[in-house]
This record gives structure tokens, C-alpha cells and sequence, in this order.
């Protein structure tokens, strides 16, 4: 009988040279790239800017199964990936250029962008140790949001926003990246909820999800916001949490420790201010936080928390303005416990932060404009090393890792595994 | 996207004029001319076949209770499918089951490979695969041929929107409905956008309505009598269809495509159809 055998069209080593490895993670690996094809009219250009793209990365996601000979079906992660990067353009979402099928492998091909926020961070509190200048802040910020009410305009939640996931090319534009993680919203078939029950790395986990809300909203997305924007004024994780692990019965535990890191800046939320708080499934816990963790009942306060990392800050010393008290408005509004209340994406963009006082403060599409510093650019391994088994929340990054390269070929594989 | 019908690769790569589409397929079959199989295997109507394809999926979405709008989106893929790729030269089978499975993982309601396998081997024996491998093979293929654009508008939202804008009963709303899933067994999927099929739908909804009969009474809407009974759930709809930017003719080409649907489903054996599919899948495998 027919069974539709599957013959590739392209192969990813006909169309590319492999520069090294970027990155790693639960998904597969993550590859620079130049294209093959020198030509100018088949270069590939970018939708928005019109130029020609120079370099690439490529996303080789990986079987199921580690060495896998067989087809075993895509996961669900690459499916929503490669359907959404299809779908979606935006100046502020990393673009596709193309996706290659290969005999059992995926590749899809991006846009590759020089820097990532996570790196940028890295390089202000490791190396200079001066802070991220407030125009590049408000700059990021203000791609960023633009990129999320894209999203959600058209019914995307992100779910896995963090400093690693957002890129930034050379030329300072900001890329949301890894939608892997990303659903549609509009009358799902079944509630968020029963998908993927543990969405968003914990260190900016939504307090709604924390307390096991079921039918959470695109607010998830613009709580993750305000912890990156913290995030980039102080250089670390706001809440930096430990993320309890599931247990032998696969029950997911109460987030207790992360919700005492809120806690002790925020306080813990009250139902006055969130009405519905009563109703989320872990209420119940709520109580038990402050047992754990003393410092919740007497809280920081955001705006203390603020003025401190401003002052540790030291902007005179660094020669950049500090950002305007506006800044810490909108973090106050973006860090809101009720969901309702907190800003949405549309409404953050049009907050004084962004528009100024009389209105029509321009905002770069270049974060870097009017900056003297360049930043490292992205550490590519060349050389073959093993992996490491850990990685961080927010690190998903791995050092050098086990290349084996973009040969795909079953053989080759089986070689080295066999 | 769901905001955004018109910047979807729905739109923008999937919808086509019934002149081209009426091209392509001469074209896909000029490439076959060579080997016969168009005269070898003759098939019945495209609609006929496409209504055997999708009564097999609701048997096995069923069972398997699987929702509407993943069993569309499957029939969307499958449509999609077979404009780029001769049916005779494929399993049908396999590629309804390939096609339910990537259905389920992109409207969210995912199936194990295995269980999938299991399911449509049990109810296509037919199919004669045994490894769930094959559905993981023709997996790539059929992305690939739909060059990963695998986001599908269906009309079932359209229709939710327009069922209090239009005052529809409930009857009238699964009425319109069932038309609409109906509507996968002609080309309007790959040639109107959503809500037009929609519109067509709680039109003829509305139109068959007041004789009591079901959609399955398929000859009650080419009647004039029945328009004559129509009352002024009619005279809103038309009203507001005057006023607004809605594409008439279109709505008028997509329920004349319907009604002629519903005449040639008249012709519909289930038989005639299972065995013609058997005979190029039984010849291929030689």
C-alpha cells in the first residue's frame, strides 16, 4: 500500500554552513549559521527592514527519544513553534526565514540576533558593573511590550518570557523568541489549564499561577514583563526563587518558596485588593508562606525596593540620567497581584514611562542609539565538549556542549551512540 | 491569526479562485496523464468522495471524542493535501490518520501517536499499518506539503459571533452548524474566507428553518416555496448584510455551492466509494 514515504526536499548542509553551537536546552540545540546561498537574489531578506539577513540560527529540535531511528511524531512544542513562527510577523518577534524537514529532523531557521537580555545583564553586573543606561531600558521595555500586544492581539500568551528568550540584535532591536511555549486563546478546546500544567520559568511565574488559577489570561505575560524590567534596572531576578519539584505522585506542589520571594518586596496579596483571590485552588497555602518565610510580614515595598536599586545604581558615576519616577510607576502597575488590574499590553504602552508628560515622547526602535559601549557578542563554541545536565531557570543556556553537528544522517548517529 | 483573518497564511496562501483551482488540479493531473491511473482508477465526484473521507473521520472521532473543530482542521489539511498530491498515489487512510493526529496537537487536544495508530487501524483495517512510525513519517510529509502553515479559520467562530448580532434560535444556530460542517465536502475552505461561509450557512438556516426539516433535507432550499415562508429573521439578515462590507456575491456563490452539495449528495454510496479507494490502494501495492 501507498505510505507516503517522506523524501526531503532540502537538506540544511546544502543551504548552510554551520559556525558552532549557541545553545541548548529540553527542545534540541541551537546552531549559528551562514547561508550557501551567495547569490544576491537568493538571499534571504528580512520582511521589515528589507536587508539581506548575514547570519542565521538554527533550531535542530531533537527526537523525543535521545538517538531515535524512527519517526516517533512531532512533540506538540515544536508543532505550536513552527505553526505560530509561520503565522506571526512582527518587527519585535524573532523572525522565521524557513523551516527544513530532513529525514527525521526538524530545522527551522531564524534570524540570528548578536545579543540576548540575559546576556546584556550578565555583561552590566559581571564585567562593568555600571547599570543598563535608562534609554536602553526604556527602549527594550518599550519593543518588548510592542512585540507582546502583537501577541496578543492576536490571541497568542507567550508563557515562557524571560531575559533569555528575548533577543537583541546588533542594531539594537528587540526579537521575542521561543514560542514553544506559546498558545492561541480564543476558546480553547480545553481549559489552559489541562495542557501543560507548569508554564513559565518559576523566577517569573504569574502569582495567579502560583495559586493554581486554571483559566489564566495574556496578564501572565505582562507580570513576566514587570519582572524582566526589574530585572534590568537591579542586573538580578527579582523573585528569585526555589522551584519546588513535582512529587513521586506527579502532583504539582505549591510554589511556597517563590511566592515568599513576592512576597517579602510586595506583601502577601490581600483579597481587598484582589477580589478573587478566595477562589484561586492554593488559597489555602497562602496562610502557610509567612510561616516558612518571616520576612513576608514586613515587606519591603516596591518602591523602596526601587529607590534602593536606583541608589546602588550609582547613574552619576556611570554618566547616564536614571530612569524617571515613571519607571517605577509602571513596574508598580506591571507587578499588580489582581490579574484584572494589572496593565494590559496595549495599556502599558500608552503609560507616561513611554509617552512622556506632553504626550509624544519618541521612543528608539534602537536600544543602543546615543550609546558609546558595545556590547561581547554571542560566545559561539566551536569546539567539541560534553554537555552539562543542569541548567538554570533562566540559564538556559549551556557552555560548550556536545556539537555533533547538523549531520542527520541516521548513520552517523548511530555510530557515535552505538 | 484569530484577530486577523486577512494577514493568515489561511488568506494569504490557501485560498484560491475556483479558476485556480480548477487549473492546479488539471495540472496535477496532466502529470499523472502518463500513468493512466485517472482512467485505471476511476473515482467518484470530488464531493462524493470527500463526504466517504469525512463520514470515516466523524466514525473515529467519535470514538475516539474528539472535537469538531480539530475533526475541521484535519479535513482542511486533508483538502489542502490532495490539491498538491494525487489521492490514487496515497493510503487515504494513513493520511486521515496523520492528519487527525497533527490536527489534535495544533487545536490542543493531542493524541498519543500510539493510541492514534491503534484507533484507526482498528476502525480502516484497510490501512494495513501496523507502526506507528508511518504515521510519524507521513507526519513531515504532509507539513511539508503544507509548508508548515497549519493554522486553520474555521466558520464555527463567525457563526458564534453573528448567532446573538442575527437573534438565531438554538436550533437555528446548530442547524447552521451542521451546514457549515457540511461545507467541508466542497471547495469553500479553500476558497471563501470564514465568515462568508458562515453567512451562507445561517442564511440557509434560517431559509429551511421554517419548514421543519433538517440539513439532510437537502432539496428544501433550491425550493422557492420555502423562501416565501421565511419571516423577518430573513429581513434583518438581508438588511444587515446591505449595510455592511460583506462580499454578497460571494455569500450568494457560497450557498449556491451548498445547495448543489446537497443535490449531488443524493447520488452518495458509501459502498462505491470504500471500494474504488480499495482498488488503487490494492493495484499500488503491487
Amino acid at each position: 500500500m501507498n505510505l507516503t514515504p517522506y523524501t526531503p526536499q532540502q537538506h540544511v548542509n546544502d543551504l548552510y554552513d554551520i559556525v558552532g553551537f549557541i545553545s541548548s536546552g529540553t527542545y534540541g540545540r541551537v546552531y549559528k549559521a551562514v547561508s550557501k546561498r551567495t547569490a544576491p537574489a537568493q538571499a534571504h531578506k528580512h520582511p521589515t527592514t528589507g536587508r539581506p539577513i548575514e547570519a542565521f540560527a538554527i533550531k535542530k529540535f531533537k527526537p523525543d527519544k535521545e538517538g531515535e531511528l524512527q519517526y516517533t511524531g512531532i512533540s506538540q512544542s515544536a508543532i505550536r513553534e513552527m505553526a505560530l513562527c509561520t503565522e506571526l510577523s512582527h518587527p519585535a518577534l524573532i523572525h522565521l526565514v524557513e523551516i527544513i524537514l530532513e529525514a527525521k529532523c526538524i530545522f527551522m531557521v531564524f534570524e540570528y540576533a548578536e545579543h540576548d537580555l540575559l546576556q546584556i545583564i550578565h555583561h552590566h553586573s559581571l564585567l562593568n558593573r555600571t547599570p543598563i543606561p535608562a534609554s536602553t531600558l526604556r527602549s527594550c521595555l518599550f519593543q518588548l511590550i510592542s512585540g507582546l500586544l502583537y501577541l496578543h492581539r492576536n490571541w497568542v500568551i507567550h508563557r515562557d518570557l524571560k531575559p533569555a528568550n528575548i533577543m537583541v540584535t546588533s542594531s539594537g532591536a528587540i526579537k521575542i523568541g521561543d514560542l514553544g511555549l506559546a498558545r492561541m486563546f480564543y476558546k480553547p478546546l480545553h481549559a489552559l489549564f489541562s495542557g501543560d500544567k507548569v508554564v513559565v520559568t518559576i523566577w517569573y511565574r504569574a502569582p495567579e499561577l502560583l495559586l493554581g488559577s486554571r483559566h489564566y489570561t495574556p496578564a501572565i505575560d505582562l507580570w513576566a514583563v514587570g519582572c524582566i524590567f526589574a530585572e534590568l534596572m537591579s542586573l538580578r531576578p527579582i523573585f528569585k526563587g526555589e522551584e519546588a519539584k513535582q512529587d513521586s505522585k506527579k502532583a504539582v506542589p505549591f510554589q511556597r518558596n517563590q511566592m515568599g520571594k513576592i512576597a517579602e518586596i510586595l506583601g502577601l496579596p490581600k483579597k481587598q485588593d484582589w477580589p478573587l483571590l478566595t477562589a484561586m485552588p492554593e488559597y489555602q497555602h497562602l496562610g502557610t508562606v509567612g510561616v516558612y518565610n518571616q520576612a513576608v510580614n514586613r515587606p519591603v515595598g516596591l518602591e523602596r525596593w526601587y529607590r534602593t536599586t536606583m541608589g546602588n545604581n550609582n547613574y552619576a558615576a556611570s554618566n547616564s540620567p536614571p530612569p524617571s519616577d515613571d519607571a517605577l510607576d509602571l513596574l508598580q502597575k506591571l507587578l499588580e497581584y489582581d490579574p484584572l488590574k494589572r496593565l494590559t499590553a496595549e495599556q502599558a504602552l500608552e503609560h507616561p514611562y513611554f509617552v512622556g508628560a506632553d504626550g509624544n515622547d519618541k521612543v528608539s526602535w534602537n536600544c543602543f542609539e546615543g550609546l558609546e559601549t558595545k556590547y561581547p557578542a554571542r560566545k559561539v563554541t566551536t569546539e567539541a565538549q560534553e554537555i552539562g545536565t543542569s541548567s538554570l531557570p533562566g540559564t538556559k543556556r549551556a557552555g560548550p556542549s556536545d556539537d555533533i553537528g547538523l549531520y542527520g544522517k541516521p548513520g552517523f548517529k548511530k555510530a557515535r551512540e552505538g | 491569526m484569530a484577530a486577523n483573518y486577512w494577514d493568515s497564511t489561511q488568506a494569504k496562501y490557501w485560498t484560491f479562485t475556483n479558476a485556480e483551482l480548477a487549473e492546479m488540479r488539471q495540472e496535477l493531473a496532466d502529470s499523472e496523464q502518463q500513468h493512466d491511473l485517472s482512467t485505471r482508477f476511476p473515482l467518484p465526484d470530488r464531493r462524493l468522495v470527500s463526504i466517504y473521507l469525512q463520514h470515516n473521520l466523524v466514525r473515529l472521532a467519535k470514538r475516539m471524542s474528539l472535537r469538531q473543530q480539530a475533526l475541521a482542521t484535519a479535513l482542511v489539511y486533508i483538502k489542502r493535501y490532495y490539491l498538491r498530491v494525487e489521492i490514487r498515489r496515497t493510503n487515504p487512510y494513513l493520511i486521515m490518520t496523520t492528519a487527525v493526529y497533527l490536527a489534535c496537537k495544533m487545536e490542543e487536544c493531542p493524541q498519543h501517536i500510539r493510541l492514534m495508530l491503534g484507533e484507526a487501524a482498528r476502525q480502516w483495517p484497510e490501512m494495513g499499518v501496523s507502526e506507528s512510525s508511518k504515521i510519524g513519517e507521513c507526519e513531515f510529509a504532509l507539513i511539508s506539503t503544507l509548508n508548515s502553515r497549519l493554522i486553520v479559520h474555521h466558520p464555527y467562530r463567525s457563526l458564534a459571533e453573528f448567532t446573538p448580532l442575527f437573534g438565531l434560535t438554538g436550533d437555528e444556530q446548530t442547524l447552521a452548524a451542521n451546514i457549515i460542517n457540511d461545507s467541508y465536502n466542497t471547495d469553500l475552505s479553500l476558497t471563501s474566507a470564514p465568515h462568508i461561509i458562515a453567512i451562507a450557512a445561517i442564511f440557509l438556516a434560517v431559509v429551511l428553518r421554517p419548514t421543519g426539516q433538517a440539513a439532510q433535507n437537502y432539496t428544501a432550499a433550491s425550493s422557492p416555496a420555502s423562501l416565501k415562508q421565511v419571516g423577518p429573521k430573513l429581513g434583518k439578515l438581508v438588511d444587515w448584510l446591505a449595510e455592511s462590507k460583506v462580499d454578497m456575491g460571494a455569500v450568494v456563490d457560497a450557498t449556491q455551492e451548498m445547495i448543489s452539495l446537497y443535490e449531488v449528495w443524493e447520488q452518495y454510496h458509501e459502498r462505491i466509494c470504500r471500494e474504488s479507494f480499495a482498488k488503487f490502494m490494492h493495484t499500488a501495492n503491487k
